[in-house]
Parts: C-alpha cells; sequence; structure tokens
C-alpha cells in the first residue's frame, strides 16, 4: 500500500516561498491561512544573531494526534497515508487545532489574518466561506476530502493536494515534477520550488527516492519525541537544522 | 420566597397557565409570568432580570454570530484557539458536577443532614449544566450538526466523544432524578439507582472533562491524569459554593428564616466543614501545580510563568481559595452567614478566573507559528464573547427563579413526616449565631 511522504532539503531550501504562493492557488487559500507556510524565526542575538526559515507543510502523520480526538470522525486518514477532513462532518469544535503539535491547522470562522478581509471582498452565496475570482475549478472541489474553498463554521488544512496525488498510477514510487507524465499530479508545492528542495514519493516502497534519501542522509521529523510519527521527513546535511523546538523567545 | 404548592407535572402547569391566561387576557398575564406571580419575590425578580437579561445578551451574541460569525470572538488560528466561552462551559459543567457530588452526600452515601439540600443541588445541576451546553453551543461552529455527527462517528478514541455521552447520560439522569424528587419518591429501589447512577456519571463526565486536556501531551501545562482528578476536586468546590449562596439566596441570606434541618447544618459545622476541607483541597491542587510548573524547565510551561505575573491569578489563590479556606476554618467566623456567603461568592470567582486561566495559559506557548508569534499568545476575549458568558449566568438566574417559585426545592424526605414527629435536627448546635 502507498504511503505518501515528503522530503524537503533545508541546504536548499531558500525561504522564498513559492511553496506557500503555489499552496495559496491551487488551493484558493485566504491571504495568510497558509496550508503550506514558511516559518521565519531569529536565533542568537546581535551581532551573532541568524535569521532562520523552516518550509512547514501539515506532516500528515503516520500516528495523528488530530485523527484521534476527532470526536466526529471528520478528521482521518486515507489508506494512502493522508491526513484529511470531511466539511460535511466537521463541527467547528477545533479540538484537532489543540491537538495538533505542529500548529498546521486554520478555523475559517475567525478574524481575518491579513487586512483587508477578502470574505467580505469577494462574498459568496453559495455556501463556501468566500469566492475569490481564481478559485479551484469546481470539478475538482470535494468537501469530503476538505479540497477546495471551505464552507463556514470548519478547520482546513494542507491535504498534500490530494486532489493531484490520489490520481497518480497505484505504483509510482516517486511524483517527480521534472517528468512532465508526472508533473500534474505532483502538489504544488513540490512542483513550484525554484532550488528543488522538495521531493514527494512513496515511504513504503525502499525502492523509492524519498526513502533511499531519509535513509542515506538522515531525514528527521520534527518533535518526534511525541510519537506522532510525520511522513514529512527533513534533511538537515551540515548546513541546516530544524528548530530544536518552538523558537519561543524565553521570557 | 419558597412556594406553597407544587405542581404535580408539565401538564398541571400548562393547564394552570391555560387559565390564567383566559382570566386575566395577555398583556396582565405577560406581566404576571416576569413577575412569577401577582406579588414581588426574590425568585421572580431573578426571573425576570434574567429573562431580560437572558434575551439581550441572547439578541447581541446572535446579532453579532449573524453579521460577523466566529470573527466576532477573539480567538485566532495562531493564537488561542478555545477561548471565554470554552472556559464558561467548563465552568458551568464542572459546577453541575460539583452540585452533583454534594446531592450524593445524602442520596448515596447517606450523610443525612445533607438532604435539605438535594433537591435544591439536583435543580441547579440541571440548569448550570444546561447553561454550559447552551454556551458551547453558541461557540460551536456547527452545533447542530454535532447532533448526528457524534453519534455517527463513534469515535471512541476522542476524549472530546467520551466527555459528550457522559455528560449526555448526566443530564438525563438528572432529569430524572428531579422528576422523582418532583413525585416525592426519595428511597424507592429505583431512586436510589438513579442516583448512584447520576454520581458515577459525573465522575465519568468531569473526569473525562479533565481529560480533554489531560491527554493533549503536545500541550505540557494540561497534560496528565492530575487534570481528571483536579476537575473533580475543583467541580466539588464550585458545587459547594454554589448550594451555599443558592440556599442563603432562597432563604432571604438568614440563618432564621431557614427550617430547622436546614438551620442546624447552616450554622452548625457541617456546611464550614465541607467548605474547608474542599477550598482547602482546592488550594493545595492548584499550588502543587504551580510548583511543578515552575520548577520544570520543559519547553511549553512558560504558560505558568505567566501566570504568576498576572494578577486574575492572584485574585483565584488569595482571595477565591486562601480566604475562603481562612474563614471557614476561623472557629469565630466559620458560622455566621455572613461569612459563609462571602467565602461562597469568593470562592465562585476564584473557580470562575481558574478555568479561565487553566484554558488560556495552556495555550499560550504557540505551536511552531514562526517569527511573529515567538513570545506567549496575547489574548483579551471580545465583548461578544464576555456577552455569552453573561448570557450563561441569565439563564442561571432564571432558571433558578423559576425553579424556586415551581417546585418545592426545599424538598427533603423528612417533611413527609411533618405531621408527625419533627425529625431530630442534625446538628443540635442551638447556641450556633446566625446573623
Amino acid at each position: 500500500m502507498t504511503k505518501w511522504g515528503m522530503v524537503i532539503d533545508l541546504e536548499k531550501c531558500t525561504g522564498c516561498q513559492a511553496c506557500t504562493a503555489a499552496c495559496a492557488m491551487e488551493n484558493s487559500r485566504l491571504p495568510g491561512e497558509n496550508w503550506q507556510d514558511v516559518i521565519f524565526f531569529t536565533e542568537g542575538e546581535y551581532p551573532s544573531v541568524q535569521l532562520k526559515w523552516f518550509p512547514r507543510p501539515c506532516m500528515h502523520c503516520e500516528n495523528p494526534s488530530c485523527v484521534h480526538v476527532c470526536p466526529t470522525g471528520a478528521t482521518y486518514r486515507t489508506s494512502d497515508g493522508v491526513v484529511l477532513i470531511d466539511w460535511d462532518k466537521c463541527i467547528g469544535c477545533k479540538y484537532c487545532m489543540i491537538a495538533c503539535p505542529y500548529g498546521v491547522r486554520f478555523y475559517t470562522d475567525e478574524k481575518p489574518l491579513v487586512a483587508p478581509d477578502m470574505r467580505k471582498v469577494f462574498g459568496s452565496n453559495d455556501g463556501h466561506s468566500w469566492s475569490p475570482p481564481w478559485r479551484m475549478p469546481d470539478s475538482r472541489e470535494d468537501w469530503k476530502r476538505g479540497i477546495g474553498i471551505q464552507p463556514r463554521g470548519v478547520v482546513s488544512k494542507c491535504t498534500f493536494c490530494y486532489h493531484r496525488v490520489s490520481k497518480a498510477s497505484k505504483d509510482t514510487a516517486d511524483l517527480d515534477p521534472s517528468d512532465p507524465r508526472q508533473r500534474e499530479f505532483t502538489p504544488a508545492c513540490v512542483v513550484a520550488c525554484p532550488p528543488g528542495a522538495r521531493y514527494f514519493g512513496d515511504l513504503g516502497n525502499p525502492e523509492s527516492e524519498v526513502s533511499k534519501m531519509i535513509a542515506d542522509k538522515n531525514g528527521v521529523r520534527l518533535l518526534d519525541q511525541l510519537g506522532n510519527k510525520p511522513q514529512v521527513y527533513y534533511l538537515t546535511g551540515a548546513g541546516a537544522a530544524v528548530p530544536s523546538n518552538r523558537a519561543l523567545k524565553r521570557t | 420566597m419558597n412556594s406553597a404548592t407544587e405542581p404535580r407535572n408539565f401538564a398541571e402547569v400548562a393547564l394552570y397557565l391555560a387559565r390564567l391566561w383566559r382570566q386575566e387576557g395577555t398583556l396582565r398575564f405577560l406581566a404576571i409570568a416576569l413577575n412569577l406571580g401577582r406579588e414581588k419575590s426574590l425568585a421572580g425578580e431573578m426571573w425576570k432580570y434574567g429573562v431580560v437579561i437572558g434575551l439581550l445578551s441572547f439578541a447581541f451574541v446572535a446579532f453579532m454570530l449573524l453579521t460577523e460569525g466566529g470573527a466576532a470572538f477573539n480567538t485566532s488560528s495562531d493564537g488561542i484557539n478555545w477561548g471565554l466561552a470554552v472556559s464558561v462551559y467548563i465552568f458551568f459543567a464542572l459546577t453541575s458536577s460539583g452540585l452533583t457530588f454534594i446531592a450524593s452526600l445524602s442520596m448515596v452515601f447517606g450523610f443525612r443532614e445533607y438532604y435539605s439540600i438535594a433537591k435544591r443541588c439536583i435543580w441547579l445541576a440541571i440548569i448550570t449544566l444546561g447553561a454550559g451546553f447552551a454556551v458551547l453551543a453558541l461557540e460551536l461552529g456547527h452545533p447542530f450538526r454535532m447532533l448526528w455527527a457524534m453519534p455517527a462517528g463513534m469515535q471512541y478514541l476522542s476524549p472530546m466523544f467520551w466527555m459528550g455521552v457522559f455528560y449526555l447520560i448526566d443530564l438525563v439522569l438528572l432529569l430524572i432524578k428531579f422528576d422523582r424528587l418532583w413525585h416525592d419518591d426519595w428511597d424507592s429501589p429505583l431512586s436510589h439507582f438513579l442516583s448512584i447512577a447520576s454520581f458515577v456519571a459525573v465522575v465519568l463526565a468531569s473526569g473525562m472533562l479533565g481529560l480533554v486536556f489531560g491527554s493533549m501531551v503536545m500541550r505540557p501545562m494540561w497534560y496528565g491524569s492530575f487534570t481528571a482528578v483536579y476537575f473533580i476536586l475543583t467541580a466539588a468546590l464550585s458545587g459547594a459554593a454554589t448550594i451555599v449562596l443558592a440556599t442563603y439566596m432562597a432563604y432571604g441570606y438568614r440563618h432564621e428564616n431557614m427550617p430547622e434541618p436546614l438551620r442546624s447544618m447552616a450554622s452548625g459545622k457541617a456546611l464550614p466543614k465541607v467548605f474547608a476541607t474542599l477550598s482547602g483541597i482546592a488550594l493545595f491542587a492548584v499550588v502543587t501545580r504551580l510548583w511543578t510548573g515552575l520548577w520544570s524547565n520543559l519547553d511549553g510551561l512558560e504558560g505558568f510563568h505567566a501566570l504568576v505575573r498576572s494578577p486574575a491569578f492572584h485574585v483565584e489563590v488569595w482571595a477565591g481559595l486562601a480566604l475562603p479556606f481562612a474563614l471557614m476554618i476561623a472557629p469565630a467566623l466559620q458560622r455566621r452567614a455572613r461569612w459563609q456567603i462571602t467565602a461562597g461568592a469568593l470562592v465562585l470567582l476564584g473557580m470562575f478566573i481558574d478555568r479561565y486561566q487553566f484554558l488560556v495559559t495552556g495555550q499560550a506557548v504557540p505551536m511552531f507559528k514562526g517569527a511573529w508569534a515567538s513570545g506567549l499568545v496575547e489574548y483579551a476575549p471580545s465583548v461578544t464573547e464576555w456577552m455569552m458568558a453573561v448570557l450563561g449566568f441569565a439563564i442561571v438566574f432564571a432558571c433558578y427563579g423559576l425553579g424556586e417559585k415551581l417546585f418545592n426545592l426545599a424538598g427533603d424526605p423528612r417533611h413527609r413526616l411533618r405531621e408527625g414527629a419533627e425529625p431530630k435536627p442534625a446538628y443540635a448546635e442551638t447556641g450556633a449565631r446566625a446573623d
């Protein structure tokens, strides 16, 4: 069985946020509602201060706490290892947001993260929370899988572009955007990444490039001690590192 | 304030109201309904102000939710996800659980002196739980969807699912139990069974509410089985404070107005003993939790440092727990109505703050939110959130006034003996001062 996962090479990542923009365009995200975020933070103090960045999609955990806490089963894990939300079942209790250690979930009905409020600029009359002119085609929208523009009162998050990935051939080991036959099935952030820092493939297949990279280059997972077992791995090499923890300035 | 006659069932209530409407005309009927009678009474005033304030606050909240939706709250995805409304729900749900614990003292554990407050406890438990559910429903994105999605989903791994199941069972049992007491059935096998089942359900419900937070290993300020115990213990305290205040309210804040078994309990050692024990335990629980939080270097516990710097936390600890504890162990003060009422009010204030602080500081350490949220998250409830809290209290006040008027909340299995011998008071400290 396929187990989709992602590898992000932090030595290659330039923090350009093309992944954030591509995700927002592909999935019709509200400004600021970055399913695929790049976190910027500083370490050290002047004059030894460093600006750092860290790309962070949903980790699509093998053992997802968001799925376990959901009281209705709206959040679930597919057989190919992707964590999705059924917007027709979500009651907007936000327990999944409380339980996600990575902070990758967004509640639709709250003050706009970026002004002006685009939900008011592009209001919707058809049950969507908003209706931007660049929205995803209706044929691709799938509320049972949390794909498209969400209705009001639900939680949303990165789907690994499930509307693309799920159409890939079942025996695919890697989805390589440089291969024209696979490009349209590859997640938007992987396709758009200018330095090619992102890789997407089957973690359950030891022959896949992603599996080999994790093994050969010591792929690490974020907050591994919590036991969620993310399916997003980071390659840190010699010149990069995952933030040791929450990048909190001690007060 | 107590009603002289009690309707036997809701059909009788409806018939009486219909007859009254026909006799008095619509306007006068509405005036009587708003005052709960032709003459002014404390119950009528509570009902009237509760209904008016409740309707106004509901209208405000409904308007804001219809025009702004959840944007009317100050909660956010990159900050505090659960805000004041959820803490108000926790406050009411745990108060309800505590009231059931207090009712169980007589109905399950056989401490007969507490019989005289049991029926009032059950009624208050029903309405505080109802108020909590009402506030929570306004906070949820899709409250009506919950009614089918939770049973259909059967998410047995979710603490929230079990919290819902146990609180629903608790509410149903409370309603049946109250119906039995309404019909003067205090000691049938069914009534005993309901009391025990209700006690078990409420232990599970309040404990499970604790585990909604206690299961969250990624939120270290909440994590651990202690949270469930903490919720159960502090629930008992807020239940005790509520019944003290509500009982005094019913008798014009004076011992002299109380019927004998109740007067003995209030002016004797029984009430201060329970109150001091519970506030002492709660104080111990709050301080030990703070100690481990401040002592540990674990990332995510920084919220405890913010807690110590918060003035509200000090109000909770010193005024809401330490002072009531001191009042209730001081021999010169513990039996006086004035200080018992003060202690009750302070404890409720303290518990309200506790639920809020517990909830908010537990989320104050942001989870991977980047440079824009690198300190602790700031949060202050919006006007809409405060109005939801007001609505919750208005529901409790209105329903308490209604219950006081409609049902004989001072009901006691011993009142059936009134025709015969007067039962002995539980505590015969007749010299106890009642001020």
